[in-house]
């Protein structure tokens, strides 16, 4: 006969129904002679109608669930789709998950192009950049480090990053450094930096030079605009990395580099909508 | 059907626990993470086995790429449930049980608290037992099918449910013991 605290132990695992039918049956007969035990049971079988039989997972959120369908959509479409599905399954075996945040920023009409070693072009740069500024507002991407001064941020990335990473001085108290992470644009590992400029989300991405070389952008104007989705993108080169800035605010964004007395020649009009 | 179409309706069927589950690992990072799995998912679906169920291979899955992912970030975030598994801890097993006796839960019951209380004082588990709660007692999954998923042995899964559970209810009996509220009495481990 199964003694009171052998028959407690097992409390859990026979209302998981983990038991086995002889186990099962021990419990059974001891709760059958003994009334401390039985109501033991009792409250555990109605703390489980009342509450555990009536737990759900938390819904996924209606933005969720339209980009993971637009993702399944893409998911190996017809024959143009089976190319996609081999690249993006290359993509994933050669350990960068963020080729899927592209898939799903594109959207499903357009085609998943230029993945591994083929050129990339400036929308999809730019693209790309929205896509992780608007998580990055949003508090989807976690900062990796924060609440420490640019410079202490640039050395965090200087040794996670194999390329040259120079965070811009903060030039004025309009200006605010609030966190980095490294993360992806595209398949390329860069920096990514968020800022508040007159209380406004500014993000910057420090990509490698080759990444910005791929762009075959043109020398002049230096500083390539760009606006999409409603973002301000500005597009340029210097020391050794690309930089990208996404914001709202059109050129007040270049508090980021310049103190707001300097004079500086006007950017070039958006070069390009996307 | 095809195997896409099959994938579609699976990932559809189980959106909300993919979800979930994605956000006890990430956090904010819930939702990259679920992309990034669901594509590995979808490349090793052909070989998935049809006979066995479709949540425990994909949360495995998940687990397996949120490790990926930590690795190559080489910076972990704290309270994440993939940190402190190296840690001894005690493990119970059906025959040796780890403590002998679970709290009642009849001052949960007499507080009539409302299933939303219950499921938000889960939300407040430490990490580790976070993740066999929910997976146990939201999706209910067996204890096998836990301990795969984790891989860790099934007396580790009892254990960590057992103290999981346990902490629980002071939460519920007790909610200023909740950890990152007023007044934490209770050590983070559920000990
Ligand atoms: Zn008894």
């Amino acid at each position: 006969m199964m003694d009171c605290s052998t028959a407690k132990s097992k409390l859990f695992p026979y209302v998981d129904g983990e038991l086995t039918p002889e186990a099962r049956g021990e419990i059974e007969a001891h709760v059958a002679r003994c009334g401390a035990c039985r109501r033991l049971l009792d409250l555990e079988v109605a703390f489980r109608e009342a509450y555990v039989d009536r737990l759900r997972p938390d819904p996924a959120p209606e933005p969720v669930r339209e980009r993971v369908t637009a993702l399944l959509g893409e998911l190996g479409q017809g024959r143009r789709g089976a190319r996609r599905q081999r690249r993006f399954t290359r993509s994933v075996v050669g350990g960068v998950g963020a080729a899927l945040l592209i898939v799903v920023g594109l959207g499903a009409g357009m085609a998943l192009q230029s993945h591994l070693g083929t050129r990339t072009t400036l929308a999809e740069l730019a693209d790309a950049a929205v896509e992780q500024h608007q998580k990055l507002v949003r508090d989807l991407l976690p900062p990796d480090i924060k609440d420490v001064p640019p410079k202490a941020a640039e050395e965090w990335f200087k040794k996670r990053l194999a390329f040259n990473v120079n965070l811009p001085d903060l030039k004025t108290e309009r200006l605010r450094f609030l966190g980095g992470r490294i993360s992806h644009l595209r398949e390329v590992e860069v920096a990514a930096l968020e800022y508040e400029v007159d209380g406004n989300n500014v993000s910057l991405f420090i990509i490698p030079e080759d990444a910005y070389r791929k762009l075959r952008l043109k020398d002049k104007p230096r500083f390539k605009v760009v606006s999409h989705r409603g973002y301000d993108v500005v597009i340029w080169r210097s020391q050794g990395a690309g930089y990208t800035i996404v914001s709202e605010i059109g050129d007040r964004a270049c508090l980021m580099c310049h103190a707001p007395d300097e004079k500086l020649e006007p950017l070039p009009r958006p070069s390009a909508h996307l | 059907m095809d195997s896409r179409s099959e994938f579609q309706d699976l990932v559809h069927q189980y959106l909300d626990s993919l979800y979930n589950y994605a956000h006890v690992l990430a956090r904010r990072d819930a939702e990259d993470l679920l992309q990034e799995s669901l594509a590995r998912a979808y490349g090793g679906f052909p070989a998935f086995d049809r006979s066995q169920s479709f949540r425990p291979w994909i949360f495995t899955i998940m687990r397996n790429v949120q490790i990926d992912r930590l690795r190559r970030r080489r910076l972990q975030a704290p309270e994440q449930p993939l940190e402190h598994e190296k840690e001894a801890e005690p493990v119970a097993s059906l025959d040796n049980p780890l403590c002998s006796i679970p709290l009642a839960p009849e001052d949960i019951l007499l507080r009539r608290e409302t299933v939303e209380q219950v499921r938000e004082a889960i939300r407040h588990l430490p990490p580790l037992l976070r993740e066999i709660v929910e997976l146990r007692d939201i999706e209910g999954l067996s204890y096998r099918e836990i301990a795969t998923i984790v891989s860790r042995p099934v007396g580790t899964v009892m254990s960590r449910l057992y103290r999981g559970r346990n902490l629980l209810r002071t939460y519920l009996v007790e909610p200023r013991e909740r950890p990152g509220e007023k007044g934490i009495g209770v050590r983070n481990d559920g000990l």
